[in-house]
């Protein structure tokens, strides 16, 4: 009898799979455009900050865009599998759902985790060049957690998308929940009053933290564990939802 | 060997399989037949763990699908030839299932050239036809090298070279001592392939038999001569049925065709023609789901 395959061929696998789809680098190449771009832009329109840390998060606010192209990305990890129906043959090399779905999603997390770390020390370095803070832009303290912070909800939302897509089975419908859930959702809600940013908090974002981009933000931590309990919550859905139905 | 035990498969308003028992014995080609509804896919894909079974069990050497330690190097499975995405290269597609099998890369390799796509191997499956698309999928169910193989429909599409080429795969496959379950709606092909004949209509068993017996069941010898009433006088004193045919000749039944030569030979009777008249499986086929066929069309 064969020995029992380890999980990190199947993160092998799901590996090749986000790499050998065009489309993964599209969206990678808008995402470090958008994200990098725009940090760049905002950084030089700041010449001067109080604090290292505000003058970093301004120079993080193109992945406020950007995360369109983390949700797209790993809502299609998911969707493509079942539109396309190469999910039947991934099924059939791993039967056991849960841990596809957690190797598809790991990897798509990973790559998004790494590439926003990246981004988000160029969007520092921007920072530390372009804006006179006293003391400058020093990566530590406050600006390490920004940092992390941002690579945290990067990866937090990549989780909810994947989890999206394979509840939904549907790009259009997976992308859409996921643009209402962490762009939209969180943008709006403030209009409609004291209730509407209640709920605001209670979104998941990308950009968590006190964010000069939203209306209604929460400090760091609280904006995290909102963002995690949304992930955590709907990729379990979905895993479960994944075990009982037939594909 | 794969085991389906009381298979059954609801859904809200039909049933696709209806309390399958059958086993499929290694060694052989066993040919899955049915109408087209009749549930061949839906048992496939339930044994694969695609499905979920609305009762009854399919096991797989001895084993439920999801539990074998590496699926790939015991099962081979062409469930669909869509089953890929149309932004990946076959290469690419073939490489992702081997990783998650930890099937080592060479053997992407070997498949590629064995089914003959090594010319196209990097070009984006979304261009190929439906004959390379059959290959792709015969290249995966290959990829672990497994002991039992599923193939739903694998001639679809294919040109004749394809056709024979696949009929050679099965064949080999089977004298290895593999299992080998392969569904067709062509006939012609089925009889040149297969050992064996699981028949389905309406999700439930027609038929678990030997191709040799569903043919032969129906075989008969067929004889021509100048003196038809003194041959059928004799033939029916040797025991044979006897019926003439519009064209002027007999059919015995129950005699062998050296019999009946010998039967003509001891009364002296001329024969012009000698042959035996099999069935072919499309008429045998059609006697088992005849009815079904009919009833189907009926309520449309």
């Amino acid at each position: 009898m064969s020995r029992p395959v380890p999980f990190r061929a199947v993160l092998r696998s799901e590996g090749t799979k986000l790499a050998s789809l065009r489309s993964t680098w599209w969206a990678a190449a808008g995402y470090v455009l958008v994200a990098g771009g725009f940090g760049w832009l905002a950084a030089s329109t700041n010449p001067s900050a109080d604090s290292a840390d505000s003058a970093l998060r301004i120079a993080l606010i193109g992945f406020g865009f950007a995360q369109f192209a983390v949700v797209a990305v790993a809502v299609v990890a998911a969707t493509g599998e079942f539109a396309s129906g190469s999910v039947l043959a991934s099924l059939a090399a791993v039967p056991r759902r849960v841990r596809w779905l957690a190797a598809k999603t790991g990897v798509v997390a990973g790559a998004v985790a790494v590439l926003t770390g990246v981004l988000a020390l160029v969007c520092w370095l921007a920072a530390r060049t372009l804006t006179a803070v006293p003391g400058g832009v020093p990566l530590g303290g406050a600006v390490a957690r920004d940092v992390l912070l941002q690579v945290a909800g990067a990866a937090l939302t990549a989780v909810l998308a994947v989890g999206l897509g394979t509840l939904l089975r549907s790009t259009a419908g997976g992308v859409a929940a996921g643009v209402a859930l962490v762009f939209l959702a969180p943008l709006l809600l403030p209009l409609f009053g004291s209730t509407g940013e209640w709920l605001a908090e209670a979104m998941p974002v990308l950009r968590v933290g006190a964010d000069p981009f939203l209306v209604a933000g929460t400090t760091g931590p609280v904006g995290l564990a909102v963002t995690a309990a949304w992930a955590v919550g709907t990729w379990a859905l979905a895993a479960v939802l994944l075990v009982r139905r037939d594909l | 060997m794969i085991e389906l035990v009381g298979l059954t498969k609801r859904y809200r308003s039909r049933t696709a399989v209806d309390d399958l028992t059958v086993t499929v014995q290694p060694g052989r080609v066993t040919g899955f037949l049915g109408p087209n509804g009749s549930g061949k896919t839906t048992t496939m894909r339930c044994v694969l763990g695609l499905t979920r079974p609305t009762a009854g069990t399919a096991t797989v050497l001895g084993q439920p699908y999801a539990e074998l330690a590496a699926p790939m190097r015991s099962v081979g499975a062409l469930v669909d030839p869509r089953a890929r995405h149309p932004g990946r290269t076959a290469r690419a597609h073939l490489l992702a299932l081997a990783q998650s099998n930890a099937l080592p890369r060479s053997r992407v390799e070997e498949v590629v050239d064995l089914v003959g796509l090594a010319e196209v191997a990097d070009q984006r499956v979304r261009g190929f036809s439906l004959g390379m698309g059959q290959r792709l999928g015969i290249a995966v169910a290959l990829l672990g090298d497994p002991e039992v193989l599923l193939f739903d429909e694998p001639v679809n599409g294919l040109d004749p070279d394809g056709i024979r080429w696949v009929r050679g795969l099965l064949r080999d496959l089977a004298a290895e001592g593999r299992t080998v379950l392969v569904s067709s709606h062509l006939m012609s092909e089925m009889q040149d392939t297969a050992d064996h004949l699981v028949v389905l209509g309406r999700g439930r068993l027609l038929a678990d038999v030997p191709m040799a017996e569903l043919l032969g069941a129906d075989a008969a010898v067929r004889v021509r001569s100048p003196q038809l009433a003194v041959l059928a006088g004799a033939l029916q004193r040797a025991g044979a049925e006897v019926s003439a045919q519009p064209d002027g000749s007999l059919v015995a039944r129950r005699l062998g065709v050296e019999q009946v030569g010998d039967v003509a030979f001891a009364a002296g009777v001329r024969v012009h023609e000698l042959s035996r008249t099999t069935t072919s499986l499309e008429a045998a086929y059609y006697a088992l789901t005849g009815e079904d066929v009919e009833y189907r069309a009926g309520e449309r």
